[in-house]
């Protein structure tokens, strides 16, 4: 007898799960609002995203010289350094003034200063010094400037010590010009672009972020439409926690391994960007990801009262979140304060762990830490999701229970009165 | 003015006091999240450059020299020797575990073919998924790679009898001698924070005034408010904005104080033509959301849409990925964030000192913003006074 109740409340358990999936799937596609953060934005933001970025390096940055020395060496080093990618010699002034106020017109980003004893110094074993000027307003014109210029300057040096060796064979050259050789390897990001280092990390944080806003949202809905401005409205199939945050985030999780997929895996296609990632690697570890992103939103949906709140709340969240996360700014440079914090969000193990399945090709033992720690996040939040709709139930049952009572006494009182 | 309007002003500015005042919303959009984010960023660019990341080191050759290269550039600021590994897979691993961005590889037989003149060759693997970690790490173990090589060269120079300065003379006959211009110490936190902090309040600001005007609307409270402002759309929203400019105002003064009073960040223009370009940012941030309610109707679109907007703005304003790299139609398409204008006005006014003159397209495109909300005004009052809440 009462094994058949087991089984029956089993099966009834799974009906309800279901039931509450597709209501959840259909609020989920009648809702516009729910709907931009689901569909709209995950597969619209990726791509402006990546088109923002998608040159990777600057290129060509414009520079003025000021040659004062003006002879046959000097112009060849402008021509060295003009001739590298980075930067173009857009001017040559006549003096400083010059150059600085085409500085401050913004027609350059910086100013290459020869004195007029470069060439006179050189000839004389003496060493020379040349001055590049830097706007900051941006690390990368910086950057290119400093690249540019110090490669020319070392193939310039480079030039004058044979020239002084008298060396007779070439090989006496390359041997003597530089005695230990060097090669520099960009690993993971062949290009050192910006696209393929930001990219992986917001992709990964478009996926948190508009969950939170999705299920947000529909808490807010919810809350909005249910009777008594409770977040689980009062019907025979909404009884059981575990049926109901058990429907729901089967629901999310059904739309999210398709938005995962797109975001993941074509965007990255699309643009060109490093993809080494193993495909069943990257199974093994989105999964856990999306159900510590869904379980999270549904806990942090409690504090949604109203729709509009979750995007006041959340959306400012990103930019702190894309920071913290140690791809910006690097995790060893961290401050233990908001290391610890950082690990409350999934969006911080998830973009670790992504970049370096996606960027670097590691395997799960590589990024074993990330993958128990998105576990761990995904078990306590599903518990505290349990616990958090578990008072809503409870909550939402005595407003009904009251609603009852006020109506009966009513009657009751009517009834007397009469 | 007529006393009447005067007192519609004031009757609409008392009512919107008291809405903030008393939504917990407001207080947090307003006051608490920027203040949080201003604390975060600084607090966690605190260093301002990143220093002692980890590298490894992969040494076959374990001679005396080759340990001097590693102490060498463990010595670096920006790097720290924090392991060495057996062979360049295990260093690999290690990259791909997260635990070095970079590693240094001298091979077996290095000092050696050094000393006979056969020329080894030395290489260092860097990490660029980590960028900024990993342009520093590749720039201290380049200038380590120049430094070995020319210590071998100096060597041999001396032992041929030159001195000193004519060995250095004769290794790097040109120097480059680099100037960072206001910002000498490459300080991420000056380069970053002046324009995150505009971009995060101006992001608020936008979800804020769409929120005030499109709350009304939801709680059927516009037709009272059209009453208190005698029916007219201007005084309404006027007097509904005027309390938010205040506010953001001051928070906008704060983050002004803050950067350049307390952490002395670079100010040259002194810090009133700040103060005024954060009033500029405010306005016309307030305007644009006014446009955007305007442009979409209702409060849901009109949020995602100022979301969307002004998170995009971080990337597009161009302070960390020019905008001169970006493709033409982005470059065009980026004159329509507020921030872009901000931060150009920024980099003229507090980073380089130069006269405001330089930055006057920057002045006026904020101020063209505050013209947007004109197109749309009388939309808005037919919403304020017709419409009905579509969830």
């Amino acid at each position: 007898m009462k094994k058949e109740s087991l089984k029956q409340t089993i099966k009834q358990g799974f009906a309800g799960l279901f039931h509450i999936c597709k209501q959840e799937l259909k609020a989920v596609f009648k809702d516009q609002g729910v709907l931009i953060f689901f569909l709209l934005v995950p597969l619209a933001y990726p791509l402006v995203y990546a088109f923002i970025y998608t040159n990777e390096v600057v290129r060509e940055v414009p520079v003025a010289v000021i040659d004062n020395s003006n002879t046959a060496l000097s112009r060849q080093f402008i021509r060295t350094i003009d001739a590298s990618a980075d930067v173009c010699i857009q001017s040559h002034c006549a003096d400083m003034e010059e150059g600085k106020n085409l500085l401050k017109e913004t027609r350059v980003y910086g100013i290459i200063y020869i004195p007029e004893s470069f060439s006179k110094d050189i000839a004389s074993g003496k060493q020379t010094t040349v001055s590049i000027y830097c706007d900051m307003s941006g690390m990368l014109y910086y950057k290119a400037l400093v690249l540019a210029s110090t490669n020319a300057s070392l193939t310039l040096n480079k030039k004058i010590q044979i020239q002084r060796m008298g060396n007779t064979t070439e090989r006496q050259d390359e041997v003597s010009t530089a005695p230990i050789e060097y090669e520099d390897i960009s690993l993971f990001n062949p290009q050192d672009g910006f696209a393929s280092f930001l990219i992986p990390a917001v992709l990964i944080l478009i996926i948190q972020q508009t969950l939170l806003l999705g299920i947000g949202l529909s808490a807010g809905t919810a809350r909005e439409n249910n009777r008594f401005k409770d977040l689980v409205p009062i019907s025979r199939q909404y009884q059981g926690t575990l049926r109901i945050v058990g429907g729901k985030s089967l629901a999310y999780f059904l739309i999210y391994t398709l938005v995962s997929a797109y975001v993941l895996c074509f965007v990255p296609q699309l643009f060109n960007l490093v993809q080494i990632a193993q495909p069943m690697t990257l199974l093994a570890f989105v999964v856990p990801y999306i159900l510590a992103c869904i379980f999270f939103a549904m806990t942090c949906s409690i504090f949604i009262h109203h729709r509009e709140s979750c995007l006041m709340i959340y959306v400012f969240t990103s930019v702190p979140l894309l920071f913290i996360s140690g791809i910006s700014w690097p995790g060893a440079a961290v401050p233990t304060f908001w290391k610890v914090l950082s690990w409350i969000f999934p969006s911080t193990f998830g973009i670790n762990g992504f970049v370096r399945i996606n960027n670097m090709g590691a395997t799960l033992p590589e990024v074993m830490l990330e993958y128990q720690a998105l576990w761990i996040q995904a078990i306590v939040y599903f518990f505290t999701t349990c616990i958090v709709y578990r008072r809503q139930i409870i909550l939402s049952r005595k407003h009904a229970m009251e609603r009852l009572r006020m109506y009966r006494l009513r009657k009751l009182i009517a009834k007397t009165s009469k | 003015m007529s006393t009447t309007t005067y007192q519609c002003y004031l009757k609409v500015m008392r009512r919107e006091i008291f809405r903030i005042a008393t939504k917990p919303m407001y207080l947090f959009c307003m006051v608490i999240a920027p203040l949080f984010c201003f604390l975060f960023f600084t607090t966690l660019m605190e260093n301002g450059l990143p220093t002692n990341l980890p590298a490894g080191v992969v040494d076959l050759d374990n001679t005396a020299t080759t340990r001097n290269i590693i102490r060498n550039l463990d010595a670096f600021q920006q790097t720290q020797i924090v392991a060495h590994y057996p062979s360049v897979t295990e260093a690999r691993q290690a990259v791909q575990r997260g635990e070095i961005y970079s590693f240094y590889y001298i091979p077996k037989g290095t000092t050696e073919e050094a000393l006979a003149s056969r020329q080894p060759k030395v290489s260092f693997y860097v990490n660029y998924s980590y960028l900024i970690a990993g342009s520093l790490l590749y720039k201290d173990q380049r200038t380590m790679s120049e430094l070995a090589s020319a210590a071998v060269g100096r060597a041999t120079l001396l032992a041929k009898g030159a001195s000193e300065d004519q060995a250095l003379a004769f290794l790097q006959p040109v120097v480059i001698s680099t100037h960072a211009l206001n910002n000498p110490w490459l300080n991420y936190s000056v380069y970053l924070c002046n324009t995150l902090f505009p971009g995060i309040l101006m992001l608020l600001i936008f979800l804020t005034t769409v929120y005030t005007i499109g709350i009304e609307l939801k709680e059927k409270t516009s037709k009272e408010l059209m009453q208190l402002a005698d029916n007219s759309i201007v005084t309404a929203l006027i007097g509904k904005l005027i309390p938010q400019t205040v506010t953001f105002f001051i928070i906008a003064t704060f983050y002004n104080v803050y950067l350049y009073g307390f952490l002395h960040y670079p100010c040259h223009s002194g810090i009133f033509p700040m103060l005024l370009a954060g009033l500029l940012l405010v306005l016309a941030s307030q305007a644009f959301g006014v446009f955007l309610f305007g442009l979409f109707g209702s409060l849901r679109l009109a949020l995602s849409a100022a979301s969307l907007w002004g998170v995009i703005s971080f990337s597009i304003s161009g302070f960390t990925f020019p905008v001169m790299a970006m493709h033409p139609m982005l470059q065009a398409l980026s004159v329509l964030f507020p921030l872009r204008h901000y931060f150009l006005l920024y980099v003229n006014l507090a980073l380089n000192g130069y006269p405001a003159i330089y930055a006057w397209h920057a002045v006026t495109a904020l101020l063209l913003f505050m013209l947007l909300p004109f197109f749309f005004l009388k939309r808005i009052r037919t919403a304020m006074l017709h419409y009905v809440y579509i969830p």
